[in-house]
This record gives C-alpha cells, sequence and structure tokens, in this order.
C-alpha cells in the first residue's frame, strides 16, 4: 500500500472538481461499482479524472474505494466518476445488494469446521 | 629789559595757538564723536536686521523645514525646503540649523522603526492565534467532507473550506510580513502539490492553467514546501488581480540548470516602470519592511515574497514583461531546496496535473482491484496517455532482500538526488553489512593474535579485505545519500 502522507493535505479537495460538488449523476453510491471502459481518454481531461481512470486500470473498484486510493472526500469522486460516465469512459454498477451477500453467520460455521478439522489431522 | 607788550603778545600767542589747537582738538573729538554714534546706529540697525533675520530663520525652520524634514523620513519624495536666506548655507549658523534637521530626522526615523515593531508584534501574535484557529477549523471541514457525502451538504462544505484557506492565506501572509514564521511544518512534498495547493488558496483558481514539464518526482525538502506555497500563491493573486476575467494565468513548472522555475504569465496591464522596480525592490527583500509602507489597506504580497525569498534563499523576479501582455514573475528554486520522492511511494495530489513528460521506464500497472469484470480488460489498449506518465498510486514490488556480501545495488542512473527516505531493504543491508565486516575483522584479528601464520591467510585476508571493502563503499554510498 502507498504510505499515507502525514500532516494536512497540501492540495484540499474542492480543487479536484472545481468546487462542484453536485454530481451530474444522482445514482451513483459509496459502494456502486466503477470499470474502465476501452474509451481512449479525450485530451484536455482535468488531472483528478486521469487520477480515477489510472486507477482503474487495474481493474473495477468500488466509489469508496477510489476515494481512499486517491485520498478524495466520496462526494469529490462522485463527480469525477459522474463526469466519467458521461463522456464514456467508465461503467457504473449499483451495489451489490445485501441479499446477495453471504450470511455471517454460515461463513464463521464454515471457518470452524475447517479449524476442526485441521485440528484432527 | 624786556618789552611788555612783547610779552603780552607771546602770551597771546601761546594762548591762541594752544586754543587754536584745542578747539582743533575738540573740534575732532566730536567729529569722531558723532562718526562713532553714527556707526553704533548702523550696528544697532544691523544688529536689529540679524535677530530679526535670526527669527524669521528659526520660525521658517519650525514652520516649514522641520515639518518637511520629518515627512521626509516617511516620504522621501518630499522635498525639503531650505533656509530662508540662501546666504546663510556654509555659516556656522546655517551649519547649526542643518544640524538641527538632521538630528531630527534621525530620531524621526529611530522612533518609526520602534513603533512598526511593536505595531508588528502585536500583529502577529494576533495572526498566529487566527492562523491556529483557522486549521482547527480546517481539520473540522475536511472530517466533515469525509464522513458526509451528501451533494448538497458536499457543496456548502467545500465553499466552507475555499473561504477557509482564503482567510488562512491572508493570515499567514500578514504574520511572515511581521516576521513570524509560515507557521506550518509539512514534510517533503511533491513541487507541483505546492503549486497546486498555493493555487487552490485563491478566489479565482479556476482561472490558473499549470503546466508541469517537471520530472516526476521533483519535490521540496520539507522546509521549503509552505514557502514556496505561499510565494506561488501571492504572485497568483497578482497575476490574476491584475488581469482581465476572462483570461487566464498560465503556471509553467520546468527544469532549469541549477534548480526548478515556476513561471507565472498574466494576460493583463502590465506594470508602468516605477512599479516593477518598486515590486521589484520589495520581493527581493533587501530593504526593512514597515507597515506604514505598505498603503492602506496595506498591500502584503510582494513584503511577504520579500521575506520568505530572503529566509529561504528563493529567487523571485517580477522584472519582465509577459509575452501575454501582461507580467512575468519567475519563482526560482535552487537544487539545494530540491529533492526527489518515488512517486510510486508518494504519489503527487490527485487533482496535481501530470506532468508532460515521458517516464523515464514504464513500470507494472498498479493493481488494487479484485479482479477485472469480464468486458474490461486487464490493460485497456489504447489507453496510453495515463500509463506513460508515473503519477500513479502503485504498490512496489518487494525483491528479496540482498545478500550482505553483495555490494550496494547501485542507484537507479534516473535518480540524481536520491530519495532520502531509505527503503527497509536498503537499511537492513547496509546494517547487515556493517554487522558482518565487523565480525569478519574482529575473527581475523582474534586468529592473528592466537597464531602467529594463520592456516589459510590468504583465504581470511582476501575475505576481510571484500568485506571491508563493500563497508567501506556501502557507507561512502549512504554518506553521498
Amino acid at each position: 500500500m502507498t504510505r499515507r502522507p502525514a500532516g494536512r493535505p497540501l492540495v484540499p479537495a474542492y480543487l479536484s472538481t472545481g468546487g462542484v460538488a453536485r454530481p451530474s449523476r444522482p445514482h451513483l453510491e459509496r459502494l456502486s461499482v466503477l470499470a474502465r471502459t476501452e474509451e481512449p481518454p479525450p485530451l484536455g481531461l482535468p488531472a483528478a479524472e486521469l487520477a480515477l481512470l489510472d486507477t482503474l486500470a487495474g481493474g473495477s473498484l468500488a466509489v469508496v474505494e477510489a476515494a481512499a486510493l486517491l485520498r478524495l472526500p466520496v462526494s469529490a469522486v462522485r463527480v469525477l466518476a459522474a463526469d466519467l460516465v458521461d463522456r464514456d469512459l467508465v461503467l457504473a454498477r449499483a451495489p451489490i445488494p445485501p441479499a446477495e451477500r453471504f450470511d455471517p453467520d454460515l461463513l464463521k460455521r464454515v471457518a470452524d469446521g475447517l479449524r476442526a478439522l485441521k485440528h484432527h489431522a | 629789559m624786556m618789552e611788555l607788550p612783547d610779552l603780552v603778545a607771546g602770551g597771546l600767542a601761546a594762548g591762541t595757538l594752544s586754543a587754536l589747537a584745542l578747539g582743533g582738538g575738540l573740534l575732532r573729538l566730536r567729529r569722531q564723536q558723532t562718526r562713532q554714534r553714527a556707526e553704533i546706529a548702523a550696528l544697532r540697525t544691523q544688529l536689529e536686521g540679524s535677530v530679526r533675520a535670526f527669527t524669521a530663520e528659526v520660525e521658517h525652520l519650525a514652520d516649514r523645514r522641520v515639518p518637511a524634514a520629518a515627512r521626509q523620513v516617511a516620504h522621501p519624495h518630499v522635498a525639503e525646503p531650505g533656509p530662508l536666506q540662501p546666504l546663510t548655507t556654509g555659516t556656522p549658523l546655517g551649519i547649526a540649523l542643518e544640524n538641527v534637521v538632521l538630528a531630527l530626522q534621525s530620531e524621526v526615523a529611530a522612533q518609526r522603526t520602534r513603533v512598526d515593531a511593536a505595531a508588528q508584534a502585536g500583529m502577529r501574535g494576533a495572526t498566529r492565534e487566527i492562523q491556529a484557529a483557522l486549521y482547527r477549523l480546517q481539520d473540522a471541514l475536511r472530517g466533515l467532507q469525509q464522513r458526509y457525502d451528501d451533494p448538497e451538504l458536499a457543496q456548502t462544505l467545500f465553499r466552507l473550506d475555499h473561504e477557509n484557506e482564503q482567510s488562512l492565506r491572508r493570515a499567514q501572509v500578514t504574520a511572515v510580513v511581521c516576521g513570524a514564521w509560515v507557521g506550518l511544518a509539512r514534510e517533503e512534498s511533491h513541487l507541483v502539490d505546492a503549486v497546486t495547493g498555493g493555487q487552490a488558496r485563491l478566489a479565482g483558481y479556476h482561472r490558473v492553467q499549470v503546466h508541469n514539464h517537471l520530472e516526476t518526482g521533483t519535490a521540496l525538502v520539507s522546509h521549503a514546501v509552505e514557502p514556496v506555497a505561499i510565494i506561488v500563491a501571492e504572485l497568483l493573486d497578482n497575476a490574476l488581480r491584475h488581469s482581465a476575467p476572462d483570461t487566464d494565468v498560465v503556471v509553467s513548472l520546468e527544469h532549469v540548470h541549477h534548480g526548478v522555475c515556476v513561471t507565472i504569465d498574466d494576460a493583463g496591464l502590465g506594470m508602468t516602470r516605477d512599479e516593477r522596480d518598486r515590486a521589484q525592490r520589495l520581493v527581493a527583500g533587501d530593504d526593512l519592511i514597515l507597515l506604514t509602507d505598505l498603503g492602506d489597506p496595506p498591500r502584503m504580497g510582494l513584503a511577504a515574497i520579500g521575506r520568505l525569498t530572503r529566509q529561504f534563499d528563493l529567487g523571485v523576479d517580477v522584472s519582465s514583461a509577459s509575452p501575454y501582455g501582461g507580467v512575468r514573475a519567475v519563482l526560482r528554486v535552487d537544487s539545494h531546496l530540491l529533492s526527489r520522492l518515488d512517486p510510486a511511494d508518494r504519489p503527487p495530489a490527485a487533482s496535481a496535473p501530470r506532468t508532460t513528460r515521458k517516464a523515464a521506464a514504464d513500470r507494472p500497472a498498479p493493481s488494487h482491484a479484485y479482479g477485472t469484470e469480464s468486458g474490461v480488460p486487464e490493460a485497456a489498449p489504447g489507453h496510453h496517455e495515463p500509463s506513460d506518465t508515473d503519477g500513479l498510486p502503485q504498490r512496489r514490488r518487494r525483491s528479496p532482500a540482498a545478500a550482505p556480501e553483495e555490494s550496494p545495488a547501485p542507484r537507479p542512473a534516473h535518480s540524481p538526488a536520491p530519495s532520502p527516505a531509505r527503503r527497509p531493504e536498503e537499511a537492513a543491508a547496509a546494517l547487515g553489512a556493517l554487522q558482518s565486516g565487523t565480525a569478519a575483522a574482529r575473527a581475523a584479528a582474534e586468529n592473528a593474535g592466537a597464531d602467529g601464520h594463520g592456516d589459510t591467510p590468504a583465504d581470511r585476508t582476501g575475505e576481510t579485505d571484500h568485506t571491508h571493502h563493500t563497508d567501506h563503499t556501502d557507507i561512502e554510498g549512504e554518506a553521498a545519500r
């Protein structure tokens, strides 16, 4: 993981979006998954949007993860992502609904079972 | 016998003669007296005239010359009227009066400096507290920004953060002009971050275009970060204020022979020769800064730049005209204030403009993600520009720790100013080399002491030499770092 600089950041978050905090599309959430499309980025794309594209170069990420990597608040990343979605540079998918997640109890029981097996062996 | 008449005649003649002589003397005396009286009268009128002239001269001194001389201390262009009688110059009176004026001027100048120093101390104390309070407010606002992402609230928080940055800038600049420390310790940072950070402190930051032509990883040593951000903010503020609101201010960052130059061009009206000379004097920081000289409302920006250039050995030039018609301001950062950061380890801020240079070697693409979507290939074809640039957050691949006997890894060719943060592997290798070198030397010394001719002296000395050599070069390498 990259080292987080100590102390206050030199560049405030509002600069990344030019002071805009209202995304052009409202449906992006913290856990919406962003993925890069094959569209090449046009010239003159703002630096922060290029940075967001770069974080997606290795695969898809949730909005909140991209925000952590870019050291920006989620509100700023939502604006950047919405703009990139508008430019067809990024695909956004709705967050995975909670119903499809695994039951933590079940996972715990499987883990316990595996541990018991290991002890037997 | 003598005749009586003869006697009488002789006596008479003598009397007449003496009377004549007496009369002549008396007459002369009287004439002399009148002459002297006239002389005295003349002298008296002359004295009266002199006293009148002297009084007039002193009155003139009090009424005209003293106020003008006092004013001249603050405003050198005020002419000091000379003496009323030009003839007195050079006479003892003239010299004495001149000395009165000079003594007055030096005392007024001393008082002025003292009063200004007191005012600066007061301002310094107040602004330092305001600055600290604004930093606390900034922390609170940024905490809120991280926690809440409702667009309306986020919009308000962004606006408040920007307002806060502007207030902070004013408080900080005032404190710096009054001789305070910049008020914030920063760690080593990318130069482009310092410039972008300075840009963010201004109301018109939208109009600023930053072109970054630096090598990736060009950074500032920690104590130069905040001064550079302040200077860039003030130069940009000047440029924004003196150009039309529909024009851009262009900033370019470039390497020069002995450092880096930040060039700020505006398309405004430019400055007259007098203004330019004054600005150049202020930013050079050679003159004593007095608050009373800065005007009302005080123009702090250039004075703050002057203080900082002097303290931190930075160079600012505002004497040339911009090809866009306005002013060209150049900040020069010499190489002793520069360092290098590994962009993989400490990437620049997301909003900082990318460098236009191509990276020396393409690094493997970072992978923070869980896995690729079926529709999205691992490395998007045609996605060249961002992967060429180097400002990506990347994982660093750890190579297996180097064996201590190995000579230290050669520094990569593309890093002339090596990163001061030593990698753990390097530190381990250096310490290991030191330890094994010491141990080998001890063993050799002990063996040499135990038996005069060792079993395999050639082997051992060879080994010791080798270890020592490694150790030595490693330490040299560290010292150069």
